[in-house]
């Protein structure tokens, strides 16, 4: 098995069969499968948004649906009243959205475990409220905006466009996470006196990784929203679009990049399984069965799962080997 | 004037009667028990069953609602919380996800539509010349009855002072002989009595529907995070200034302003004081 001796190298393996089969993937699905990809790569980029604020430092966001919202709202808001072209409102999205990230940055300078989960939580819940009261005519208020022009048109566009989204940023976070950033990062999730004690500077560390994860949140929120064609408050900062983010990247196996995706695809596609057994609202119980049912399993997710199930396979396929 | 503090105070006794459940478990187990509303969504749609599709008298259903929310209480911590015991996080998001299957339950058996509840006690009380709906003035009542019951129990009797020496400290209160787990079981069957109770008013005060659960669990938080953990007298005062601070919100400024002021004295206390006003422990 020459080439393939590092994780390293079995990972960029790894990524360069999944980006080969992804990109084959629409010549052989239907437009029907093509849109729940697009929907399902979209989750695995809040996924990784999460994981990179998250999955690693132990501060358990409750509120990213608030970076993705301000994101989303942010670039509708532009081309739909001022007629800003995407290009323009993209970026400006992101720059909002890594502002509304120093938001969850200052209480994480002081707060951390629950009670930063809770105040994130109290961010989603409090622009959930302002959106709708604060100038509803210039924010669509309760029902929000629809007819938001989109940056590609039909599935298969938007399919290579989310795709290439995904790519990029999931290999350059799953790099980064082999960096000595990503050892930090993991330290700071056992022990952040340690962390500090030992000299690192704690707080950069902290904004790196909520800044770098504003902007994948803002990326994605944006185009997600140009996709949609539409924007309302209880689509965006709603529990359970939170619980989607969430379950799919503690499904998946948090802090690993690749985990969160293949959570998101995973949560995606159990729910088109179901749909032609079971159409009723049926569905949902089991869906969130399954999820609870994993998660109680193997809190680790998935990752640590099939890695448990390699270590444990090793030896058998070793001893063949030598044979 | 007399209207704004009437209400405030009503409202605050039912903030408390919402909170309470929920401060008990996170100060005993030092968990957030983020399935906390469906206990309140649970003994609200069980009430309805019993007392407007059976056609129980009102009295005898609200008892089975406490007893089912009790039972499902124990069941929570018996199935899922025990288990992933020392985990924090874990015990956070798997109880989040029951939330969530619990309202996937709950529309499938009761339909998504919402569903109009009649008061508990129909009819307006005036008070001077301010008037409260006589169903809330009763959840208030009812909130500050069992809170004194739940004080006595905690402070006289042999297993209240059982739960608190747990929730000072589990090691200590194992070596002078307590059964922490036994003092955790009854902990969430209460909360989860006191939770059904407090959905019934909920239910009545508002409607009856699968999303229920998020504004009680947000309400319960604030109150914890303002009043500080391990402190029931703290959760009693926080949930006096919530229900007051939203009143005069609601009726002075604008009453779409609801949660926002709830939400921003979350985040300022959480800023300040992040162990709230009358936190005794560390987290």
């Amino acid at each position: 098995m020459i080439g393939l001796r590092s994780s390293l190298q079995r990972g960029i393996v790894g990524w360069i069969v999944f980006a080969a089969a992804m990109v084959l993937l629409p010549l052989f699905v239907g437009t029907g499968i093509t849109r729940s990809f697009v929907f399902a790569m979209y989750l695995a980029i809040f996924a990784i948004s999460w994981d990179i604020m998250s999955g690693r430092t132990g501060y358990i966001s409750f509120g990213h649906p608030f970076l993705i919202g301000i994101g989303g709202y942010t670039s509708a808001l532009l081309t739909y009243h001022l007629g800003w072209p995407l290009y323009f409102t993209i970026p400006a999205a992101i720059v909002i959205t890594m502002i509304g990230g120093t938001l969850f940055f200052f209480p994480a300078l002081r707060i951390r475990g629950t009670y930063f989960a809770l105040v994130t939580l109290a961010f989603m819940e409090l622009i959930y409220g302002l959106v709708q009261v604060v100038a509803p005519h210039v924010t669509g208020g309760t029902r929000g905006l629809s007819g938001l022009t989109s940056l590609v048109t039909g599935a298969i566009p938007n399919y290579y466009l989310a795709l290439t989204v995904l790519l990029v940023l999931g290999f350059s976070m799953w790099l980064l996470i082999r960096t000595e950033v990503g050892t930090a990062l993991s330290a700071i999730g056992m022990d952040e006196d340690a962390v500090r004690a030992s000299g690192l500077n704690v707080t950069r560390l902290k904004l790196f990784a909520f800044m770098l994860s504003a902007f994948a949140a803002g990326l994605g929120g944006a185009l997600y929203v140009h996709y949609l064609g539409s924007i309302a408050p209880r689509a965006l900062f709603d529990v359970s679009f939170l619980f989607q983010i969430l379950v799919a990247c503690l499904l998946g196996g948090a802090g690993t990049i690749t985990g969160p995706i293949a959570g998101a695809f995973f949560l995606t596609f159990l729910l088109e399984w179901l749909r032609p057994y079971i159409p009723g609202p049926e569905r949902f119980l089991i869906y969130g069965g399954v999820a609870l049912i994993l998660y109680v399993t193997q809190p680790n997710g998935l990752h640590e799962m099939v890695r448990i199930a390699l270590k444990r396979l090793s030896p058998l396929v070793a001893g063949k080997q030598t044979q | 004037m007399t209207q704004i503090l009437v209400q405030g105070l009503v409202l605050s006794g039912f903030y408390a009667l919402i909170a309470v459940g929920f401060t008990l478990i996170f100060s005993v187990g030092r968990v957030l028990n983020l399935a906390y509303g469906s206990f309140l969504m649970l003994g609200g749609y069980i009430y309805y069953q019993g007392a407007q599709v059976v056609g129980l008298p009102k009295l005898p259903s609200l008892l089975i609602a406490a007893i089912a929310g009790a039972v499902f209480g124990m069941l929570v911590y018996r199935i899922l919380v025990k288990r992933l015991s020392g985990n924090v996080v874990a015990v956070e998001i798997s109880t989040l996800i029951l939330a969530v299957v619990v309202q996937a339950a709950v529309i499938l058996i009761f339909s998504p539509s919402p569903k109009s509840m009649w008061p508990l006690v129909p009819g307006v009380l005036r008070i001077g010349d301010a008037s409260v709906t006589w169903n809330i003035f009763i959840a208030a009542v009812t909130s500050w009855v069992l809170l004194g019951g739940l004080f006595l129990f905690i402070g006289k009797t042999h297993m209240g002072r059982a739960i608190r020496a747990v929730s000072m400290d589990p090691k200590g209160a194992v070596i002078s002989g307590i059964n922490p787990e036994r003092a955790n079981i009854l902990t969430w069957a209460i909360s989860g009595g006191f939770g059904a109770i407090a959905g019934v008013f909920l239910a009545t005060y508002t409607q009856l529907d699968p999303n229920m659960w998020v504004t009680p669990l947000i309400i319960a938080v604030a109150v914890v995070i303002v009043g500080g953990i391990g402190s029931i007298m703290g959760s009693l005062v926080a949930a006096h200034i919530i229900g007051m601070l939203e009143t005069i919100t609601t009726s002075l400024i604008a009453a779409e302003l609801r949660g926002v002021a709830t939400m921003v004295i979350i985040i300022a206390v959480l800023l300040v004081a992040p162990r709230g006003l009358f936190g005794k422990h560390e987290l």
